[in-house]
């Protein structure tokens, strides 16, 4: 069997690979676990990128969570009048 | 009653100067209005209290979003448990790989600096579309990780749910998301933008 093929055999299907790139995010997989997706990473183009990818966006939402309190958010909503009335109304009993 | 004693007006020029952007981090984390309300109202209260405390070191804005972010995680912690017990809300994201566990469709690269990216409005537009569309339970559970950056562990502990689903969770909310990234930009942008 080629050095390839005998690689093969240790790497998990894509499938795999994708749940382990995104554990490897959350905590330190186990010995195997790692040994298996640094395998497969090595062979696989798609995997890479996808890892890439799960960087960008852990990237993408702390920017956009950290701009939310800006008015020009995304999630630009206001508290509706009647909400804000409420609101100062209990304030204003304290 | 005569409410224009001085005594209240802190919390009431809060309200007024903060109080949108405390509704949007409320909103945002929650996806409740009624939640969201609630916590600004509760926060605004507690820190009156807290008031003595505050060291004008921080911007009164920090120091609000400091005192809600605890409101918060509190409120999580009180109301995800039960409905995270009545099981997954994203039993059956869609699934991406062929029956051998290849990926179905290649991912693409996804190219630009996400700092700058986020400086564009209809980008801003695409991603905040693509995390409305994160089941609820889903998507608190994802930002109590992402955003307010709370280790696997305690989130465990606080929501008393195994690694194993927190990991699972986290990793629906990351396909999901990237899918939607792809189809909404990534995949559909010539590549010199």
């Amino acid at each position: 069997m080629s050095v390839l093929g005998r690689l093969k055999v240790l790497s998990p299907c894509c499938r795999d690979a994708a749940r382990l790139l995104s554990e490897s995010m959350d905590r330190r997989l186990p010995l195997a676990e790692r040994v298996g997706l640094r395998v497969h990473l090595l062979l696989c183009g798609l995997c890479r990128r996808y890892g890439r990818q799960l960087v960008f966006l852990r990237r993408l939402v702390d920017v956009f969570t950290k701009s939310v309190e800006s008015p020009a958010s995304p999630a630009a909503s206001e508290l509706s009048p009647e909400a804000r009335a409420r609101i100062r109304e209990r304030l204003e009993r304290n | 009653m005569d409410t224009s004693d001085a005594a209240c007006s802190p919390a009431v020029e809060w309200l007024e100067r903060h109080g949108d952007a405390l509704f949007r981090y409320a909103l945002q984390r929650t996806r409740s209005r009624d939640v969201a309300e609630d916590l600004v109202q509760e926060t605004l209260l507690a820190a009156l209290e807290a008031r003595d405390t505050f060291n004008g070191r921080s911007a009164e804005r920090t120091w609000l979003t400091g005192i809600l972010r605890h409101k918060l995680v509190d409120h999580l912690r009180r109301t995800l448990p039960a409905q995270l017990a009545d099981g997954p809300d994203d039993a059956a994201p869609p699934d991406l790989f062929t029956r051998q566990g290849n990926w179905k469709v290649r991912p693409v690269e996804w190219t630009g600096d996400p700092q700058a990216l986020m400086e564009r409005a209809e980008f801003r537009e695409v991603l905040a579309g693509c995390m409305s569309k994160l089941p609820p339970r889903t998507a608190s559970v994802f930002l109590l990780r992402e955003a307010e950056e709370i280790g696997s562990e305690k989130i465990c502990q606080d929501l008393g749910i195994s690694p194993t689903n927190l990991w699972a969770m986290l990793h629906r909310a990351r396909l999901r998301l990237r899918q939607c990234l792809t189809m909404k930009w990534f995949g559909v942008r010539p590549k010199s933008e």
